[in-house]
């Protein structure tokens, strides 16, 4: 399967380099707080250090890319890199921008909070405190809109 | 690209922690139940995701964007998470493009040397 083409020109970008810029990144942080003088050598090598894997022009807005996804670390408890890998399972998918998987993050979010409390409701019924996987199942089994779940959840 | 069956897996941590935020402050969850919470998640990740792609086909686009995930959601019976979604996706966009302007601004405040020096290079190669 060709990942690469599955998600939009920036978005593989974001992944692949995503390590790699953070750790460039702080590099030139540090350079600049500590040693301003290192500024100036940093500044040709990075290019330098891209170049064979796309045109110069790209940096600025892959070097960009690093900043929001620390934005993303912070408004999802979910590490938006597994929810992709997840999306990407689906042979039809083609692309999906980062607006999608970040909402799609949400959603599993709200999800586990909302089979949470049906399951706990069904914990609170047989007076105990701990939620039972008979619980997650039941809460399961009653819901209408939980019906996908059914067969998928025994391996 | 996928390596191991485990990158599939959401972090168990994250979501015993994303169970217990619902529930009362007393209530606590067994780890078998919480795998069961994990895996129904990941299931749940895949629906959303196929029917939406399938919604997308339909309407003859390829890249699924956040406005096919509410729909779809709408569609499957999940419409209450709709209101608190679309109030995330509004900070989530005025994120992105808050740091985009800061970044800009950053750069050409500190670094307009190494931009100019970048722009040079790209303008060499472009000619190239």
């Amino acid at each position: 399967m060709a990942s690469e083409d599955l998600f939009e020109h920036e978005f593989s970008e974001e992944q692949d380099l995503e390590l790699q810029q953070a750790m460039e990144t702080e590099a030139e942080e540090l350079g600049e707080t500590e040693e301003p003088l290192d500024i100036t050598e940093e500044a040709p090598e990075s290019p330098e250090a891209e170049a064979p894997a796309e045109p110069i022009a790209d940096r600025p807005v892959t070097n960009g890319n690093k900043a929001p996804s620390d934005h993303e670390a912070k408004m999802t408890q979910l590490p938006l890199a597994r929810i992709r890998n997840i999306m990407k399972l689906d042979p039809d998918l083609h692309m999906a921008n980062n607006e999608a998987v970040f909402i799609v993050a949400k959603a599993v979010e709200l999800f586990i909070a909302s089979l949470s409390r049906e399951s706990y409701s069904y914990t609170a019924q047989s007076k105990k405190k701990t939620i039972q996987k008979r619980d997650v199942e039941m809460a399961i089994s009653a819901v209408d809109s939980l019906m996908f779940l059914d067969g998928a959840m025994n391996f | 690209m996928v390596e191991r069956i485990e990158d599939l897996n959401l972090p168990n941590a994250v979501i015993g922690r994303l169970i217990k935020e619902a529930l009362p402050e007393s209530a606590s969850v067994s780890k078998e139940a919480r795998a069961a919470i994990a895996r129904a998640a990941s299931v749940f990740a895949i629906f959303v995701t196929s029917s939406s792609t399938a919604l997308a086909h339909k309407q003859n686009h390829k890249t699924i964007t956040a406005k096919d995930i509410l729909q779809t959601l709408t569609e499957l019976d999940f419409e209450s998470f709709v209101p608190s979604l679309t109030q995330d996706l509004e900070v989530y966009r005025k994120m992105v493009k808050d740091k985009k302007e800061s970044k800009a601004s950053k750069k050409d405040s500190s670094t307009t040397e190494n931009a100019n020096a970048i722009a040079t290079a790209a303008a060499e190669v472009a000619a190239e």
